[in-house]
């Protein structure tokens, strides 16, 4: 909901405030367009002096080639399922431990979350040393789950998660309880489903920026099989060369699928983005 | 047997349910597997790249039941960073290419395994089809840990009109034998008087410049200088002859017989358009100069200090680590590296000397002009010292080169690029060894 | 119904309802089988790695296994002696910098144009946070492209206004500014959303009463818009901050830290010693020295928090 001055009719002052978000919009779509334009161009004209921003006739020669790539199948396969796994378990997992946390008493509870806690100020790029040892002691180098398990890691969720579920409101649980309900009942079919917009951004956070980690699917994987997308374009050689209507080709299709879901749920993202980045990043 | 990681086949769908398996079952194995994939990987791109992929192919027609499996990965730091991770980890593939100046950070440590003679034998390859010293440099502490496939040195591109104006080629068209400072100085001058430039155009600057390092190496060991002890543990640069070749090659550039200042590809247009009589480069630009129709020829870099030496390094085949590699599998990867070497005639066209002698010394890789012109130079290579921090791309030629390009401009002095040159090196040294 | 307000009254309700019956609820058996799960994930990768890590610091480990010795704080002495350390951190601690302020006030402008737009808001905010939706290698693909010499668009665009191309991959500071614009472009909406967050929050009639007043558009954006969206910049930069330190991405994939060195982030360093030069431990020790460092700048963050609201809590 806008504030009220904005409703008046445009003055000057608007005009300009108008012109100044189109030019900004402009720019930042510049990068996107040129992509764009480069995909569409014969390779022989990717790289003529002056620039000309359109293709004398515009070709969908590149896309032929790139996804006739198998590999570029294969990383795309790779970044679903593992960017898939990651948030559901990450919902679980610190859904499950924010209600053990929230709604429980055992021993140790308030230490165990404190060292939880703790841990959001570990960042994980401190840890890719290790990480990699452990990963390759396990046998779980190349695989999906080498890339996914640390990523599960993420205390600051368990955190949100906590803080909100000890602001339910407990009548429902109580009439539960009174009724015989298990506590994984509880949990399932009570505070799950209060918590669907809480989930919902933490959900929505977790798999952008899974779906674009870079570092650790990097570290993880050497066989570009394993790969995810955005380390496989950024580690097989030769396959395309230096085609750069290819290149182009490649990173409008590797955009593509998040730019999608943005564009079709952009409220729940944005309104998520701001809430988990604000909340405990 | 490729069982370890289903997820090997190309075919997305295979690899979509295959790895559902793979994360329901954490990697188990994939039951009825029938044929053989063999996983290879190389650094190889551009024209070397193509080659290659003409080269894998054949092998493929004449083996259909080996599922061969190549991955190109970025040449240089990156591939070698892969590689060793995925040996460490115990995910490397079958078959790799390794530089032989990469070999002493390699095989101490275990990244890779040795080869086993009695099997390689079994394919027809011997010791005695390679030249001495690239075999040599294939062994470490006595064991054999590769089998070369080419060399690759430091040689002397020509321009034949500029050349022949400057009366230096012979009855024949080629180019009379230079032969110590005075001849090379005086041929250089020729060369300037016709093309009005430069005698002489080489890599001495830009960011990824390692120029620097071929020439300065090729010299120093023409003046038979050493830069470390034979235990590798400490310096024994020989200040005499270091300002020897600092000297000489500052004073080409102060006098204007040499390019200054330019990089790589600067070097290469340059030489290209006929503004210098001399390229002094590896031989791999051979197909640019063939394609854009440079009047040009090649030989070897000549002797200025005596010994006829010029550096080089090697692309071998190397066995990855992996936990018991069985004979089966090593037999299918000697197949292969045989299959490879025997091709390598199609290898030379991008200029590498094939280092299988019988191909070395055919009808077929003589007929090939100029790439068979410095052939001879095989027995003569000079790899990098032996050390871990040395080889193609390493940290020896990223850190020197800069210095020694510097000294070449006249940016440094020559005391000065000793100095820092010795103190680079001390460094490198006193790195702690993490390989043994 | 605006963001933050929804945020505030519905992910995060006042505690009181709740405290009231926990005690009842709570005698209902154990709850340690909840946590067990993530406890788990989270030690085996998050508290081993993290102890290994400091073990190994004290090693000679090297990447291929074999013999590791204890060498006491011998890597965290070279460390402090190694100039590729202070390089990498230079190049770093100049990063952030210089990117951190550009992001911050980049994300704000943008908030604040389209804030003051009552139409096509989904328009601009996809134009502004689309780019963060983009996996860095192919922002990296896409810049790499656009810094091409002579052809590529930057130089095309200079060349358009008449000026010289410039060597962006291969001189030092255009290298940096090429790495710093990319930044830009890719992440400043993650900013923006934040912003437009906070300013969504500002009560209306706090406009409607200054406009009573005649206070101008300009007045009021000095007088109420900034200073009421201070505490969100405090948070931002501190969040911008963090992330800056751990540049890596875009350094590696579009210069890959050259020319010679001069663009390498620290993180990339610790990359290259524990697995370009196979030095494990050494790798660990640099780690640790840097973790050291974001712990102090992420304590800054949250010990303002705990001390404010008696926990490391969340929104403004």
């Amino acid at each position: 909901m806008s504030d009220a001055p904005q409703r008046r009719m445009p003055r000057p002052g608007t005009l300009l405030v108008l012109a100044a978000t189109v030019g900004l919009a402009v720019v930042w779509a510049l990068p996107f367009v040129w992509a764009l334009l480069t995909s569409l161009k014969p390779e022989s004209e990717t790289t003529q002096v002056p620039l000309r921003w359109l293709p004398s006739e515009p070709t969908l020669e590149a896309y032929r080639a790139v996804l006739g790539m198998s590999d570029l199948w294969v990383w795309l396969f790779n970044s679903v399922l593992t960017a898939g796994v990651t948030t559901v378990l990450v919902l679980l997992l610190s859904s499950m431990a924010a209600y053990g946390f929230a709604r429980t008493e055992f021993r140790g509870r308030k230490v165990l979350l404190g060292l939880i806690v703790a841990g959001i100020l570990v960042p994980p790029e401190v840890l890719i040393v290790p990480l990699f040892q452990e990963m390759s002691a396990f046998g779980l180098v190349d695989t999906h789950w080498g890339i996914i398990l640390p990523q599960v890691v993420l205390p600051a969720m368990v955190y949100i998660l906590t803080v909100f579920f000890e602001g339910l409101p407990r009548e429902l649980e109580e009439a539960a309880v009174m009724d015989g309900a298990s506590r994984l009942r509880i949990y399932w079919q009570i505070i799950l489903p209060l918590s669907r917009p809480v989930l919902a951004a933490v959900g929505i956070f977790t798999f952008i920026t899974t779906w674009n980690n870079f570092l650790w699917p990097f570290i993880v994987t050497a066989d570009p099989d394993s790969m995810t997308l955005p380390v496989g374009l950024a580690t097989v050689q030769g396959t395309y060369g230096v085609r750069y209507a290819e290149i182009m080709a490649t990173v409008i299709i590797a955009g593509l699928p998040l730019l999608l879901v943005f564009v079709l749920f952009q409220r729940q993202i944005v309104r998520g983005v701001a809430f988990t980045g604000l909340a405990g990043r | 047997m490729e069982t370890r990681n289903p997820l090997r086949r190309r075919s997305f769908l295979a690899a979509a349910l295959s790895s559902v398996a793979a994360v329901s079952a954490c990697g188990d194995l994939a039951p009825g597997e029938t044929t053989t994939s063999l996983r290879y990987w190389n650094l190889f791109s551009g024209g070397d790249g193509e080659t290659m992929k003409k080269m894998l192919d054949s092998y493929r027609a004449a083996h259909p039941r080996v599922e061969l499996e190549d991955v190109t990965l970025e040449w240089g730091d990156r591939y070698y960073t892969k590689l060793a991770m995925a040996s460490a980890a115990d995910r490397a593939p079958d078959v790799a290419i390794l530089h032989l100046g990469r070999l002493p950070a390699f095989a101490p440590g275990g990244l890779i395994d040795p080869v086993r003679p009695d099997l390689l034998r079994q394919t027809g390859i011997r010791a005695g089809q390679f030249p001495p010293g690239l075999w040599r440099r294939s062994h470490y502490g006595n064991r054999l840990f590769a089998i070369p496939l080419d060399t690759h040195p430091f040689v002397l591109y020509y321009n034949v009109d500029v050349c022949r104006k400057a009366g230096l080629l012979d009855g024949n068209g080629r180019l009379r034998q230079l032969d110590g400072e005075q001849s090379v100085r005086s041929a250089l001058r020729a060369a300037k008087r016709v093309t009005g430039a430069y005698g002489v155009v080489f890599e001495s600057a830009g960011s990824e410049a390692v120029v620097p390092w071929r020439l300065f190496w090729t010299l120093y060991r023409q003046l038979d200088g050493r830069m470390f002890t034979s235990d590798g543990k400490a310096l024994a640069l020989h200040e005499g002859k270091l300002s020897r070749v600092l000297e000489f090659l500052q004073d080409l550039g102060r006098s204007g017989l040499s390019s200054t200042g330019m990089d790589g590809d600067a070097a290469i247009a340059q030489f290209s358009s006929g503004r210098a009589g001399f390229l002094w480069h590896g031989e791999w630009e051979v197909q640019t100069f063939l394609t854009s129709g440079t009047p040009f020829s090649m030989t070897r870099f000549p002797p200025v200090f005596g010994r006829p030496v010029a550096e080089a390094d090697s692309h071998a085949f190397v066995l990855p680590h992996q936990e018991d590699r069985q004979a089966e599998r090593h037999r299918l990867i000697y197949e292969f590296v045989a299959a490879m070497v025997r091709q390598s005639a199609l290898w030379a066209e991008g200029g590498h000397i094939p280092a299988y002698l019988p191909v070395t010394e055919s009808s077929e890789y003589a007929a090939l002009q100029p790439q068979s012109r410095y052939r001879s130079v095989i027995d003569d290579v000079e790899l990098d010292p032996e050390v871990w921090f040395a080889g193609s791309g390493s940290r020896l030629w990223m850190e020197l080169s800069p210095v020694l390009g510097a000294v070449m401009d006249g940016r440094l002095s020559v005391r000065q690029g000793i100095a820092e040159l010795r103190e680079v090196t001390q460094r490198l040294l006193d790195t702690p060894n993490p390989t043994s | 119904m605006t963001m933050t307000s929804a945020v505030d009254s519905r992910l995060e309700p006042s505690e009181g309802s709740g405290r009231r019956t926990r005690s009842k609820l709570s005698r209902t058996g154990s709850g340690a089988a909840f946590v067990a799960p993530f406890l788990l994930v989270y030690v085996l990768f998050l508290v081993v790695p993290l102890v290994m890590g400091l073990v190994t610091s004290l090693t000679d480990a090297g990447l291929a296994g074999g013999r590791a010795d204890f060498v006491g704080l011998a890597n965290f002495a070279e460390a402090l002696r190694d100039p590729a350390v202070w390089q990498s951190f230079g190049v770093t601690l100049v990063f952030t910098a210089v990117s951190a302020p550009l992001l911050i006030l980049t994300g704000l402008i943008m908030a604040l144009l389209t804030h003051h737009l009552v139409s096509a808001r989904w328009l601009w905010r996809l134009a502004f946070f689309a780019p963060y939706v983009l996996p860095s290698s192919a922002v990296a693909l896409i810049f790499v492209w656009v810094y091409q010499p002579e052809f590529g668009l930057a130089d095309g665009l200079l060349a358009g206004l008449g000026a010289d191309p410039m060597g962006w991959l291969s001189e030092p500071v255009p290298a940096m500014a090429g790495v710093v614009l990319t930044t830009i472009w890719w992440t400043a909406g993650f900013n923006f959303l934040l912003y437009l967050a906070a300013l969504q929050a500002i009560p209306g009639d706090l406009y409607e009463a200054s406009a009573l007043d005649g206070a101008s558009r300009w007045q009021q954006l000095f007088r109420i818009t900034l200073p009421m969206l201070k505490p969100t910049t405090g948070l931002v930069a501190v969040l911008q901050v963090l992330a800056s330190l751990k540049v890596f991405d875009q350094f590696y994939l579009i210069t890959g830290g050259g020319p010679q060195q001069t663009t390498r982030p620290i993180l990339q360093y610790i990359y290259e010693s524990g697995f370009t030069h196979y030095r494990t431990g050494y790798a660990s020790a640099i780690s640790y020295t840097f973790f050291a460092i974001i712990f102090i700048v992420t304590l800054a963050r949250y010990g303002k928090a705990i001390r404010r609201k008696g926990r490391p809590a969340s929104h403004v």
